[in-house]
């Protein structure tokens, strides 16, 4: 089991693509990457999810440090999703209305498609 | 029926058997495994394939995984805080139309909120318990004689009752 991260740049997005689990043991990694970019300054993140097999509450307090992070900045981390097993767990936690959860990358950056 | 895999088991951190089915019919797979985050991954492949020959269906599977990957991982936790490294125990009831399964830790904790979601008093591990609360029946955390902890919970849908 291992999490792989891509990032590209896409406009004035920095798109992190996530494969794989995210569990306890492989949230680290997605965290590191996380304040990574933001150190590296880029406070406007998509976090591509479409790969992601497992998604478990460390994952989620990842994606909210993550979130708060770019805040802090004046920025936003924007989320692409349309699993419904991973949806569920953002749908039961009521994280559903903390991040904007996207159908494709392209609809993240152009602000629209959301609404999951 | 009784299988033992404990010869795969010596070359495995995880320790799989299948204990039998009782005379009511329940068929209980025992796994123990060292606390280690590393294998929940491996609990998951587990967990999933047991309950897919069990007959749930694909979201109740995916829930299953959740809530013992979640309930795992507290114990894993707990244990780690402890300094301990004593197995985790996990089992998976087939109990007729339903889909059960008890972890048992003996990570020396004082209890375990079960309850909902209070964003504002919720510590990591109380988080992954409300995860679990929402996902399943009947969770329940007590006590276990000598130290440790039993969490247990069944799934909500019915065996069968979807295709």
């Amino acid at each position: 089991m291992d999490l792989d991260l891509k990032v590209r740049r896409q406009g004035d997005y920095a798109v992190l693509e996530v494969a794989g689990e995210i569990d306890v043991y492989t949230a680290p990694k997605l965290r590191e990457k996380l304040i990574e970019l933001v150190n590296e300054g880029s406070y406007h993140l998509v976090v591509d999810l479409e790969k992601v097999d497992f998604l478990d509450s460390t994952g989620l307090g990842v994606l909210v440090g993550g979130l708060k992070r770019v805040r802090n900045h004046e920025g936003s981390l924007k989320l692409v999703c349309t699993q419904d097993k991973i949806l569920k767990i953002f749908r039961i936690t009521g994280l559903t209305k903390v991040f904007p959860i996207h159908d494709s990358v392209d609809d993240a950056i152009a602000g629209s498609g959301g609404g999951q | 029926m009784t299988r033992s895999r404990d010869r795969a088991a010596a070359n495995s951190p995880v320790v799989h058997k299948e204990v039998g089915d009782t005379a009511v019919g329940n068929t209980t797979v025992r796994l123990a495994f060292p606390p280690q985050a590393r294998l929940l991954g491996t609990i998951r492949l587990v967990v999933g394939i047991v309950a897919r020959k069990a007959g749930i269906d694909e979201e109740g599977i995916e829930d299953l995984k959740v809530a013992v990957s979640e309930t795992c991982a507290v114990a894993v936790a707990d244990l780690a805080r402890a300094g301990l490294d004593s197995p985790i125990e996990l089992d998976l009831i087939e109990d007729g139309e339903r889909f059960g399964v008890e972890v048992r830790d003996r990570a020396p904790v004082d209890g375990r909120s079960v309850g909902g979601f209070d964003m504002e008093d919720l510590d990591d591990r109380q988080f992954g318990l409300a995860l679990v609360g929402a996902l399943v029946d009947d969770l329940d955390s007590a006590p276990l004689e000598g130290g440790g902890h039993r969490t247990s919970f069944w799934l909500r849908a019915a065996i069968g009752t979807t295709d």
